[in-house]
């Protein structure tokens, strides 16, 4: 497939990668440090349109293609993993399954302050004892004459220190398979009975909030039901489906992030006599890692042109995460390798970048949990 | 009345890669609108909402300044329309040329207050092009622009000299050449990107610029250089003996006085 990036799509690159340079870059080693969430980028990302880039100006949002979001996301993570996924978690797994599901009021109501970073929004499926397995949730949702009594427990929810609006899956009938009996629901952070722990401490992206979810007796208008009952499980599933080319492009954006630095150092720094770049084994890091980014960054590319097109993409967006995630940890350590000690310090952000890379092997679907969608399309 | 910036389409300094003789070497580096011209829009930008005026960028240059992705560049960055002339003979031009393409552009416009351009041009560096084309269109030109605000019947602008900040008022429309840290020019957003490729064109052929002037251009040929470096290493295992060296050899070469110090 022949890939040619629109116009806008060049420009959407160069003016992402402007901004991340000047915003994002000179805090990304503190937040790291600090493990401190970045909320005073949520504003500056908010009128830079990146908080709402796939979603219809009619609700505020930029209403860029779904390639041109994912080039948005690979460049903020280049520079900040933490941002990547600040931005991805809020529209891919909040904005999305509300413009995709919502009603027409709903819309109205949720996406406008969702598309300007207003609010901030997060999704709530994971449970102590459902991950991989998600339709395992135990969380319940009971009919009390026109809402909905949500009781319950979530665990590390992107989002949950900052975020106004939730997406929350619970189940809402008992008596039917697993994952017929799931329903989602739209729920304000300030819901009575609704309470939000502490952080989760974490290897990598420490900036990003992860918290767990804790429900009791909470009260939500029917209104607030996502998609139809019992359509719950589906609507996580098609939410992920994309999420997963989100994650993608947050792997690519850390790995390239990691490529580049390495091969500055490797000009800069001299050892016998010479830079590095005159080793072979160093010029043969740097050509593996280069065409490593030049596979993921196509597969992350065709799943998002699809979805563009209308055509199917679960399938090429399990593949582009099931690359791009080892991808990514494998291009992190060889920068690593490149610089040495150095690259052992906080100093210099390739340790980062190892550390932040990790994650995107696990959340959305682990690698295993992607082999098996996509072994499961092969074999039916 | 229109604000107009006149912009380049230009290599990108940050991808420009600097060889061992110190040549500066932009044949990789991708083209972009100009750091300093976005300094220009920048500023056009916020007089043009603050007086209701309209942004009109202009250009002269080589095929790539009239493709589409440089013009939305250039709109992207918040020109309300633009105009160029983009010809493989033009991409050359001399400042004289590509002066006069420009004033035939702020010519045709008309109504025109004011002409901002950046501080120089990142490529060559000459900052010739403000004072040529403001002489073409009869113009002032002030150079060095930290701040301009629009008056009933002209600008005012504050200029950073070595001197000082002094203060110019100029009646009738005038050329002005900004500081390259006048202002911090914003990303474009999303939007922004988006909304560029909907916003007007207007295309010259070379023939619409009028006919070439005798060039007066000057065109510089020697190598850059700077003052000659002394070469003097100090060597820093002892510090105390090191600060002293380099303390000697600042005096002996009239960098700091050599009296009034407390040894
Ligand atoms: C930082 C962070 C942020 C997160 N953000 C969110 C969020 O915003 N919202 C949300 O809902 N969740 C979120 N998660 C949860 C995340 O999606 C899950 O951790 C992930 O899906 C894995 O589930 P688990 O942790 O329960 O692991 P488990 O499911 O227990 O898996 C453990 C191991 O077993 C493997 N395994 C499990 N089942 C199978 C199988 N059938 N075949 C083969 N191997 C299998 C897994 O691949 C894995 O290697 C986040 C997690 C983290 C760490």
């Amino acid at each position: 497939m022949p890939f040619q990036l629109s116009d806008e799509q060049l420009l959407t690159r160069s003016a992402v990668r402007e901004f991340a340079e000047a915003e994002i870059l000179p805090i990304a080693a503190e937040i790291d440090r600090d493990h401190r969430a970045p909320l005073e980028s949520i504003p500056k990302m908010g009128a830079q349109g990146l908080l709402g880039m796939i979603i219809p100006e009619k609700y505020e949002g930029a209403g860029s293609d779904y390639l041109s979001y994912m080039i948005a996301i690979e460049e903020v993570s280049r520079v900040c993993g933490t941002h990547g996924v600040m931005i991805e978690a809020h529209t891919s797994l909040a904005s999305y399954p509300i413009l995709h599901f919502g009603t027409e009021e709903q819309k109205m109501e949720f996406l406008p302050d969702l598309a300007t970073g207003r609010k901030m929004g997060a999704f709530g499926l994971t449970e102590p004892e459902a991950g991989s397995d998600a339709a395992n949730l135990k969380t319940t949702a009971v009919r009390d004459g026109d809402d909905w009594v949500i009781n319950g427990q979530k665990i590390f929810i992107t989002g949950g220190g900052y975020a106004k609006t939730f997406v929350v899956f619970a189940r809402t009938n008992p008596d039917v398979p697993s994952h017929k009996g799931i329903s989602a629901f739209i729920i304000d952070r300030d819901t009575p009975g609704f309470t939000i722990g502490e952080n989760e401490q974490k290897l990598g992206i420490r900036g990003s909030s992860t918290t767990p979810l804790m429900f009791s007796d909470v009260r939500v208008p029917n209104s607030r039901m996502l998609g139809q009952p019992g359509q719950g499980f589906e609507v996580a599933m098609n939410t992920l489906d994309g999420g997963r080319t989100g994650i993608a492009a947050q792997a690519l954006g850390i790995a390239q992030g990691a490529f580049e630095a390495a091969l500055k150092y490797a000009q800069e720094r001299v050892q016998f006599g010479k830079p590095l770049t005159t080793k072979q084994a160093i010029q043969r890091m740097l050509a593996d890692m280069s065409t490593d980014l030049a596979a993921g960054r196509l597969l992350v590319y065709e799943a998002a042109d699809l979805e563009d097109r209308g055509e199917e993409y679960a399938i090429p967006a399990a593949r582009a995460k099931l690359f791009c995630g080892p991808m990514a940890s494998r291009v992190t350590t060889q920068a690593i390798q490149i610089h040495g000690g150095n690259g052992y310090i906080m100093e210099y952000p390739v340790e980062r970048m190892f550390r932040d890379a990790r994650i995107t092997e696990i959340y959305e679907g682990t690698n295993e949990v992607q082999r098996l969608v996509i072994a499961k399309s092969l074999l039916r | 009345m229109k604000i107009v910036v006149a912009y380049a389409w230009a290599p990108d300094p940050q991808e420009a890669s600097v060889g061992a003789d110190g040549q500066v070497d932009f044949s990789r580096a991708k083209p972009v609108v100009s750091e300093y011209d976005a300094v220009a829009i920048e500023v056009g930008r916020q007089l043009a909402t603050a007086t209701s005026s309209a942004l009109v960028g202009i250009s002269v240059g080589g095929p790539a300044t009239g493709t589409p992705v440089a013009t939305k560049a250039a709109l992207s960055r918040g020109l309300d329309e633009v105009m160029v002339a983009s010809d493989a003979a033009l991409a050359d031009a001399g400042t004289t040329r590509t002066a006069q393409g420009l004033a035939a552009m702020v010519q045709r416009l008309g109504d025109v207050s004011v002409v901002l351009t950046g501080d120089s041009s990142v490529d060559s560096g000459s900052r010739m092009m403000p004072p040529v084309l403001a002489g073409l269109l009869g113009w002032p030109v002030l150079s060095d622009v930290q701040k301009v605000s629009v008056t009933a019947d002209g600008v005012t602008v504050e200029r950073l000299l070595r001197e000082g900040v002094q203060q110019v008022s100029v009646t009738g429309p005038v050329v002005l050449a900004l500081a390259s840290d006048a202002t911090q020019p914003k990303a474009p957003g999303m939007k922004d990107v988006l909304a560029a490729g909907k916003k007007p064109v207007t295309k010259l052929e070379v023939a619409d610029l009028g006919p070439a002037v005798a060039e007066g251009t000057v065109v510089s040929t020697a190598k850059l250089t700077g003052p000659a470096r002394k070469g003097i290493v100090i060597n820093t295992a002892d510090p105390a003996a090191a600060a002293a060296e380099l303390v000697g050899a600042l005096r002996a070469a009239g960098v700091i006085g050599s009296t009034g110090g407390q040894a």
